[in-house]
Parts: C-alpha cells; sequence; structure tokens
C-alpha cells in the first residue's frame, strides 16, 4: 500500500465548522428568536428608553412636576420662561405646572405602578397555582373554585369600589411604616402619595394574580407527571424544593409572555383608575389624571388631550409587541 | 343535563351569596354617608347632638344591630320582628342590637365600646322601616345622588339610556365583528388579513377613553373649528338646538339629534368589542380550516362557498357562544370609561357617580346587579354550548 500523498487531517480540524456547531445557551437561543421581530425588538428598546428617562426624571426635567406658575397657563410648546430661562417644552397646563417635567414624573409612577402589579402578582399567582396543580385534590378544587369565583365577578366595578373606599379611609388596610417611607423615598414623592401609590399595587395585584395562578396551574398539571419530577421525588427531595426548582422554571415560558401582556394592561388599569379619579390623585403626575384634567380643556386647547395619552397608548403598544414576540420566541418550550 | 344544572344552579348561589357578603363588607367599610355627616356635625357648635340623636340617627340607618342582623335583614329583610307561629310571639326578648352603647376611650385615646345601656331586641324590631332584602330586589335607599329615594329608582332611570346605547353596540359588533374575523381566516396573510388583524391590535391595546378622547378631538372640536360637519361631543341630547353645516339647524331631542349624539360613544365601543371578537373568530375559524371534514368536503367537490357556508361557518362560530353572551351584563352595565368620556347618563356614569358622591348603596346595587348577570351569563354560556356543539355532553 502506498502511503497517502497528502498529510492526514483529523476529520475534526477539516470538518470543525460544521461538526460541533458554535455552543448556544437557552438564552441565546431565545434572545436570537425575539430579535427577529424588528417591531418587538424596536419596542424593547424604546421602552428600556422610556425607562431610562423616568428613573433619570429628576435630572432631565426642567421644572419640578408640581411647581405651580397660575400666571403662565396654558403657555405655547417650545415657551420659554423670562425668569428662569427654561423652557416648557409641551407648554404648561391649567396651573402653569410644566407639562414635560410631569410626563416624565408621571411616567415614573405609571411604570413603577405596572412593574410591580406584575412582579407580585407574578409571584403569588405563580406559588399559588403552582401548589394547587402539585398537590391537587382537595387543595386544588379550593383554590381553584376560589380563582374562578374571583374571576366571574366582574373586576372593574369591584375594582372601583374597594379603591374609592381605600381613597376615603386608607387606614383600613395596615401599612407598614417602612414601607411607606420605602416607597416615598424611592419615587420622590411624599408619604401620603406613596401611600396612595401603595393602595393602587394591592387593589391591581388583588386581581391580577389570579390569571397567573390558573396558568401556572395548568403547567404544572402537565410536567407534573414528567420523570424528572418522579427522579427528584424518588430522591428525597422535599415538596417545597420540587415546586420551586422543577417545577415553576420549567413552566415558566407562557408566564413570562402573560406577563408582558399584564404589563400593558396595568399600565392601561392603573390610568384608567386615576383618569376616573379613584387612583392616584392629584398633584402627583399620572398620565391618567393629567387626561382627566385635559379633558376639562380640552375645547379651548385641542392638542393637550395628546400630551398624557400618547404615551398610555405607546407604552400599551410597546408592551404588547413585546410580548407577542416574546410568545413567539418562546413558542417551541411551550407545552401544549 | 338536569343533574348539571342543579349543580350548576347550587354553584351560582353559593357564588352569588358571597358577592352578597362581599359587597356587604364593603358597604359597612364605606366611609361616608349621611352617618359621617352626622359625626362631623357633632364637633360644631352649632348644632348640639347629644346622645338620643346619635342613637335615632345610628337606628335609622339599622347600624345599631348586630352585623350578622343586619346582613340578613339587608338580604333578606328577615327578621323584622318575634318569629310569629300560630299567633303567638316567640324569641321577642331576644337580643339583636345595642342602641346605646357605652363608649369609653382606653388607653390609645381611642374610643371603644365597653357595653350596652339600651338593647335592641327582636320584638323592638317591629314597625322599623326595612328593606324587602336584596333577594327580592330591594336595595335600600340612596345617601346621595336621590337622597333616601329608593336604588332601584335611580337604577330604573338610567336603564333605558343604557340599552339604547349598548344594545345598538352588541349589535353593530355582531354584524361588523363575525364577517370581519370569518373573512380575515378564508384570506388569510392576505392585505385584508394583515390590515384586520393589524387594527385589531391597535384596537385593544388603545385605552378606551384616549379613542374616546381623540374623537372627541376630531369630530367634535377640530372639525367645528374648521366650519365642516361635526359631531356633538357630550350627553346623549342637547338642551339646545343647534346648527350643524350640512345637516341645518338640528331640533333639541329630535331622532336626528339623538342619532348625532349616539355616533361617537358607538363607534368607540364598537371598535373595542370588534377588535377582540374577530380576533376570536378569526383563530376559531383557523382552526376549522384545518380539521379534516373541511378538506373531506372540499374532495368531494363542493363549492366552496357551500363547504363555508354550510361547514365550516357553523363550526367556528361554536366557541364564540362563550365569547358572546357575556354581552348580556354589558347591555346592563354599560360602559364605565366610554360614558365618564362622553358624559352618556348611562349605568356606567351612574357607578361612577355613585363612588364618587359616597352614594355606595346605588354603587353595590349596581355592581351586585352586574355580578348576577354575569353568573347567569356564564351558565348560559355553557348551556348554550351543549345545544351547540352536540359533542359535548354535560355529566
Amino acid at each position: 500500500m502506498t502511503a497517502p500523498a497528502a498529510p492526514v487531517r483529523k476529520v475534526v480540524e477539516v470538518l470543525q465548522p460544521e461538526a460541533m456547531p458554535k455552543e448556544e445557551t437557552q438564552f441565546t437561543v431565545i434572545r436570537r428568536r425575539f430579535m427577529r421581530h424588528k417591531l418587538a425588538f424596536f419596542s424593547l428598546i424604546l421602552l428600556g428608553l422610556i425607562f431610562l428617562a423616568s428613573l433619570f426624571a429628576a435630572q432631565i426635567a426642567p421644572y419640578g412636576p408640581t411647581e405651580i406658575e397660575i400666571g403662565n397657563a396654558f403657555a405655547r410648546p417650545g415657551a420659554v420662561d423670562e425668569a428662569t430661562g427654561k423652557t416648557h417644552w409641551l407648554g404648561t397646563d391649567h396651573l402653569g405646572r410644566d407639562y414635560f417635567s410631569r410626563i416624565l414624573y408621571a411616567a415614573r409612577i405609571s411604570l413603577t405602578v405596572a412593574l410591580c402589579v406584575v412582579i407580585f402578582s407574578t409571584i403569588v399567582g405563580s406559588l399559588f397555582g403552582a401548589v394547587s396543580g402539585f398537590y391537587g385534590g382537595l387543595v386544588d378544587d379550593v383554590g381553584m373554585r376560589l380563582v374562578e369565583f374571583m374571576l366571574t365577578i366582574p373586576d372593574l366595578p369591584l375594582l372601583l369600589i374597594i379603591s374609592s373606599i381605600l381613597l376615603q379611609s386608607p387606614d383600613i388596610v395596615p401599612v407598614p411604616k417602612a414601607v411607606i417611607d420605602f416607597t416615598a423615598a424611592a419615587m420622590y414623592i411624599s408619604s401620603r402619595e406613596a401611600l396612595q401609590v401603595i393602595m393602587v399595587i394591592l387593589v391591581l395585584t388583588a386581581f391580577g394574580w389570579l390569571g397567573v395562578a390558573r396558568l401556572m396551574r395548568g403547567m404544572v398539571l402537565s410536567i407534573k407527571n414528567m420523570e424528572y419530577v418522579d427522579a427528584a421525588r424518588a430522591l428525597g427531595v422535599s415538596d417545597f424544593s420540587i415546586i420551586t426548582r422543577h417545577l415553576i422554571p420549567n413552566a415558566f415560558a407562557p408566564i413570562i409572555v402573560s406577563a408582558s401582556l399584564a404589563l400593558a394592561g396595568s399600565v392601561i388599569t392603573e390610568s384608567v383608575l386615576s383618569f376616573l379619579g379613584l387612583g392616584i390623585q392629584d398633584p402627583t403626575p399620572t398620565w391618567g389624571n393629567m387626561l382627566s384634567f385635559t379633558q376639562d380643556y380640552m375645547f379651548q386647547h385641542p392638542w393637550l388631550p395628546l400630551i398624557p395619552g400618547l404615551p398610555i397608548f405607546i407604552c400599551a403598544m410597546a408592551f404588547n409587541f413585546v410580548g407577542d414576540g416574546l410568545r413567539d420566541a418562546l413558542d417551541p418550550r411551550l407545552k401544549r | 343535563m338536569t343533574n348539571y344544572l342543579i349543580r350548576r344552579s347550587f354553584q351560582m348561589i353559593m357564588v352569588l351569596f358571597f358577592s352578597a357578603l362581599v359587597t356587604y363588607t364593603l358597604l359597612s367599610l364605606a366611609p361616608g354617608g349621611p352617618w359621617e355627616a352626622l359625626l362631623s356635625q357633632q364637633g360644631s357648635e352649632t348644632r348640639r347632638i347629644d346622645a338620643d340623636d346619635i342613637a335615632r340617627v345610628r337606628a335609622q340607618y339599622e347600624l345599631d344591630l348586630d352585623n350578622i342582623w343586619r346582613f340578613s335583614r339587608w338580604l333578606i329583610g328577615w327578621p323584622a320582628g318575634p318569629i310569629k307561629i300560630g299567633g303567638q310571639e316567640f324569641l321577642g326578648d331576644f337580643v339583636v342590637g345595642c342602641y346605646k352603647p357605652i363608649q369609653e376611650t382606653n388607653a390609645l385615646g381611642e374610643p371603644i365600646i365597653v357595653g350596652c345601656e339600651d338593647t335592641v331586641t327582636m320584638k323592638e324590631l317591629e314597625g322599623r322601616r326595612t328593606s324587602k332584602g336584596v333577594v327580592f330586589g330591594d336595595f335600600g335607599l340612596s345617601w346621595g345622588i336621590l337622597r333616601d329615594r329608593p336604588v332601584m329608582d335611580v337604577l330604573w332611570s338610567r336603564i333605558p339610556v343604557t340599552l339604547q346605547l349598548m344594545s345598538v353596540v352588541t349589535v353593530l359588533s355582531l354584524m361588523i365583528g363575525i364577517p370581519l374575523g370569518l373573512i380575515s381566516a378564508i384570506r388569510q396573510y392576505s392585505v385584508f388579513d394583515y390590515t384586520v388583524t393589524t387594527v385589531s391590535f391597535l384596537g385593544s391595546s388603545m385605552p378606551t377613553f384616549f379613542f374616546g378622547i381623540l374623537l372627541i378631538l376630531i369630530f367634535a372640536i377640530t372639525f367645528k373649528q374648521m366650519g365642516w360637519f361635526y359631531l356633538p361631543p357630550g350627553d346623549s341630547v342637547s338642551s339646545r338646538a343647534y346648527v350643524v353645516p350640512l345637516l341645518g339647524r338640528v331640533e333639541a331631542k329630535s331622532l336626528l339629534d339623538q342619532f348625532l349624539h349616539m355616533i361617537m360613544p358607538t363607534t368607540v365601543l364598537t371598535m373595542f368589542s370588534v377588535a377582540g371578537w374577530s380576533r376570536f373568530i378569526r383563530s376559531s375559524m383557523l382552526e376549522v380550516l384545518r380539521q379534516d371534514y373541511v378538506r373531506t368536503a372540499r374532495a368531494k367537490g363542493l363549492l366552496e362557498n357551500t363547504v363555508l357556508v354550510k361547514h365550516a361557518f357553523r363550526n367556528a362560530l361554536i366557541p364564540f357562544v362563550t365569547i358572546v353572551v357575556f354581552a348580556i351584563p354589558g347591555m346592563f352595565g354599560g360602559a364605565i370609561v366610554t360614558e365618564t368620556v362622553f358624559n352618556w347618563p348611562g349605568m356606567g356614569r351612574l357607578f361612577i357617580d355613585a363612588l364618587s358622591r359616597s352614594d355606595y348603596p346605588v354603587g353595590m346595587a349596581i355592581f351586585l346587579i352586574s355580578a348576577f348577570l354575569t353568573v347567569i351569563a356564564t351558565l348560559l354560556g355553557d348551556i348554550l354550548y351543549t345545544f351547540v356543539d352536540p359533542r359535548i355532553r354535560l355529566s
């Protein structure tokens, strides 16, 4: 046998790129699929910008959110204040407060409320649904009856009733002073306003966890019979560990999708509450209550409602797009 | 079927009972109302109110009874006196409440009740003004909107206007939403489909109040400033005649006036319903079109029209039944946000007015009736589903 003329090269060297594809973590896969949706990706960037702007509201906004200057009411957009030289980029409202600054501060409150509501309702709902699905039997029955009962009741009227009661007598729900102080410090608002924000968050969470609980329960029911759960049980892993380390992480894909859609819903619901006067009150700016004021003055200054209304619409749309993009990106992991 | 009905009715009653309980708890926690006004006057010097006055007003609002008896009187109007059997009275001396409690301030400076000076017995309940009970349709008296008038009167006055708006909205949504959903499913991926899905998406992420305000902005304000044909922006009828370019003079409260006023709220609500319903029908129809029986029908050589009309449509609309029954509580409850934006004098606006004026009996009545109608609608949906889909059998 003659020796081959060319030196022998290992197969691996020759075929390296095809034989060993680049390792991708799950997160990278999802991220790649998500970025294919240009709209969702763009919405995510937009939301990030809005979030940053609201975080640095104190630095970006030329005025404070409650600086009243009655003589300067309804200044045109772009008007410059002679005394201080700062421009009112979007004009002033009926009390002379700068719209641009108020929008930024309102973004902080609206986004914080939406984020907190979704985080809390996801935590509560996931735990509730996971426990209910895992144990089954009486626990499941009672739990799901409760969820169905609360889902049957029309939510907006009840939400409004509870909000209006809490508004007038907030001491019904005991909130620890430390929580109020923390909220007030984190959002640069007074403690009375912080209490209102906490009330709104509590009220919205009280209805938000129901959908997540049902979703999680369904997912847990289908995952519960997988072999790795049996293996974990055979190894003697405690129930709590099984739920938190196996069931919940594997059920999380639809939860994430529903959470991002719930963010859109929370922004809208919070602004509806404030618009109707039963959420966060003036002078704390939030897009909803700013919109209710602009409605009064709409006939003389027609462009006014667009100023607080567009951010609500844009944020809700952006969250919806992100949710849709996430749903497509996470699709193969959804167990149907 | 009867088994199922009995079980579901029992569940319904439980749900309604708990709703009533929740409502009642909220009502008793609710601040405001004539009681608070009296308390606030107690501190002032202009009117001297002594303990007898307070006790009398408390008795008038039944605050002197124990909670459980108050709840049962609110719910079913009993106990209204000692139990009468065969002309004899029993339990006449049973204590049901405290007419004049003894108040003291405790260590923290808060008033607490330590005892009872004058109790209320069942016998004394006789002759008190009582309602017939919520179950029998008596929701008590209004605290603010129509002071001391029955809540049902207040509600009845708003129902015609609400029905006027919501029935038109429902019919229009059905007439527009169903065809849109079906056609966009048949022509999937076409321009039509793309437009419809995008508009639905926009419609469901746009908050209704913003859309309403936008419409007012465009059609009532901008058009009027431009001298074009414009729509009147609020209420259900105008109080004076006005002139609209293109239509001439419109008399107040005429049919044309009502029609013009109704256009914008109807558009907002219909858009919202159509967005949701057409998406649902579209996905349901897409699923039906993938089924084997549709393929068989086509393979048999039936005209596409026949396949669609005789087989696909009917099956696609089955799940829709469960969604459309929820229009029933909507017809009664109106649309809270849209009515506020357009100042439409319907049930939704009444609800907001009641809450902002602390007239909780009216608010609770609306809520309870809405809950009742929603529960009935759910049950109706489930029953209709079995009629429409023969594959479903209720155990």
